[in-house]
């Protein structure tokens, strides 16, 4: 069985952690960059600064997951677990960022940390390396903004036993969407619901907060 | 279920099919040459493995025009086989013309539409699926489709790979500093950064069952497969080597084989000082002795996205001759490479199973066994 533990959803003014039913309006007491300074991440993220604005997106999406899965991390402390992740445009914004700026700049010098981000995975390897994430590391799309393949190669990865557990999820440029996934839950362990339940609601398509909408909506009844 | 790969192909640097590419390396003669498609005064190298032919800037991509020269011989794909294409930035030159002619109009679904027409060139009824993983796509791409077989989701996956040397991605990498002056030296002494190179491959990968079915011989078999991250660093490897490690012993598990059981190593070796050091130690720490290892990369150059493939088709090549190419270029080995790479051609043992290593940026590692 491939069960979902944890589901997190974030957008640059409120947060969601579904399975603990908990919505958090963020705007009302800090900042996108500020929300870095509120605990959400249960270590210190060392330059978070430094990121770009997807990465931090990212990594908050991430981070509310683990909490939402109940999932301890510590960078020091790595764990097999994957981090796959799509959407429709990859890293464009971060490509003409990086070479729009060494165009501006007369095409002799060119920025290596604008450079660093231009690679869909880029926000996937700042988030390994503070969540001490180990497993299979890797971006996939289909050219839509559809969370159907990752989920399922997901499941796939989980089944095949390739790596323990898999973070899976979603971003545009304002907001992310990232599950965990576990195989054969531990008895005991509370989880959100089976993928097989999960399919419905991923089919329907539309925004990522109505989506994370109808996951309460599974979420409360099994309350 | 087993995994075969019953068709392939290449586009390289040393020019179309994989005996181009397989017979330069094996006498050891290098592609890597000065790179006029843009100006590189500024820059730390003005070397790369370029295709002769493509026109830069002109109507379609560099992986198009790769793709188009690589299909347009090929043996039909079935019109049913799932598509997976992995590179890193794709046809990022049709971006630096937007951006060049400082055009204003948007750039969305770029994605969608390559994949588009990478299905119509290759003939399939999909859209496909794009994959990405730094250096290590086309390994990651390899591996998924391998799993969607061994799943039984799909009984047949074309790969598809490529990546091309563009101003974008040659200032990214002079930027970090990580270019060799001219020709890239896998494992040498005195190796000091890689070169870029283009390229474009494919391998139509099959269940043994549907490949028997439509009396398809057998190139080569994908065993098992192992991916992992350093969580680390995001342009560096792991100093301990753990990440690579971790996937080797997850590659090994997967094609239920030991250590023993591989003949020899198709190694990343990029020509850069950390990353061949970070494999030689993984190596040194997973194998009891010591095998051939070699590096393709001082032939055809880093060709990024499309590394996997070519390096993939090559090793079943190995497979087949009974020999591992020299690592081209290499002169002085590294003193803790000494013993693993040569120069010159090495004999392997027969029925020798092959392992095929990768890396990339964001500390994303893999490793395929192949047989």
């Amino acid at each position: 069985m491939i069960a979902i533990s944890g589901l997190a959803w974030i957008n640059k003014e409120e947060y969601m952690c579904v399975r603990n039913n908990m919505l958090v309006s963020y705007k009302d007491f800090t900042s996108f960059d500020g929300l870095s300074r509120t605990g959400i991440f249960s270590c210190t993220f060392k330059n978070f600064g430094r990121l770009d604005e997807v990465s931090k997106l990212v990594c908050y999406a991430v981070a509310l997951a683990l909490r939402d899965a109940g999932e301890a991390y510590d960078s020091n402390l790595k764990k097999d677990m994957g981090l796959i992740s799509t959407n429709a445009d990859g890293s464009l914004l971060a490509d003409i960022a990086y070479f729009r700026d060494y165009v501006d700049s007369g095409r002799k010098l060119s920025r290596g940390n604008l450079f660093l981000y231009t690679l869909p995975t880029s926000p996937l390897g700042e988030a390994a390396i503070h969540f001490g994430l180990q497993g299979p590391v890797f971006y996939m799309t289909s050219g839509q903004a559809s969370l159907l393949p990752v989920v399922r190669t997901a499941a796939e990865l989980l089944m095949l036993g390739e790596t323990r557990l898999v973070l899976a999820g979603i971003n545009t440029e304002d907001e992310a969407a990232y599950f965990v996934f576990v195989k054969d839950p531990a008895p005991g362990q509370q989880v959100l619901c089976d993928i097989s339940e999960a399919l419905p609601a991923l089919e329907k398509g539309g925004g990522l907060r109505d989506m994370a909408e109808e996951f309460m909506m599974i979420r409360k009844g099994k309350v | 279920m087993r995994v075969v790969a019953v068709l392939s192909e290449m586009l390289t640097p040393y020019g179309l099919g994989t005996d181009a590419c397989w017979d330069n390396i094996f006498i050891g003669k290098t592609a890597i040459s000065r790179l006029n498609r843009f100006d590189t005064s500024s820059f730390q190298s003005d070397y790369a493995g370029t295709i002769d032919g493509l026109k830069y800037h002109q109507k379609d991509s560099l992986v198009m025009q790769m793709l188009a020269a690589l299909f347009e011989k090929s043996s039909p794909i079935p019109s049913d086989a799932d598509l997976l294409v992995a590179t890193t930035k794709g046809e990022i030159d049709l971006l630096e013309e937007m951006v060049l002619q400082n055009r204003k109009e948007t750039f969305n679904n770029s994605q969608a539409t390559f994949l588009e027409k990478v299905a119509l060139l290759a003939g399939v009824n999909t859209n496909g699926t794009l994959i990405s993983a730094a250096c290590s796509s086309s390994a990651v791409a390899i591996a998924r489709a391998a799993a969607m077989i061994r799943s039984g989701r799909s009984d047949c996956v074309l790969v598809v790979a490529c990546d091309s040397v563009t101003e974008f991605v040659y200032s990214g990498f002079s930027s970090l500093m990580a270019l060799e002056k001219i020709s890239a030296m896998p494992f040498d002494k005195n190796r000091s950064g890689l070169s870029l190179g283009e390229a474009a491959a494919f391998v139509l990968l099959m269940s043994e069952e549907r490949a028997e079915k439509e009396k398809l011989a057998s190139l080569g078999e994908v065993l098992g497969w192992g991916l992992s991250d350093d969580a680390n660093h995001m342009t560096g490897p792991s100093r301990q080597s753990e990440g690579l490690i971790l996937a080797i012993g997850k590659a090994l598990c997967s094609a239920r084989i030991i250590e023993k059981d591989v003949g020899f190593i198709s190694a990343h070796g990029t020509g850069t000082v950390y990353n061949d050091s970070m494999e030689i130690r993984a190596f040194s720490s997973v194998f009891r002795d010591r095998r051939p290892i070699y590096s393709i990369k001082g032939g055809i150059g880093h060709t990024m996205g499309a590394a996997g493939l070519i390096e993939m088709i090559i090793a079943m090549k190995v497979i087949k001759e009974g020999a591992v190419p020299p690592t081209v270029n290499l002169r002085e080995a590294d003193p803790e490479a000494g013993g693993w790479v040569s120069a010159e051609h090495r004999l392997i043992r027969k029925n020798s199973v092959a392992l095929m290593t990768n890396a990339g940026f964001g500390g994303i590692n893999s490793a395929i066994v192949l047989a």
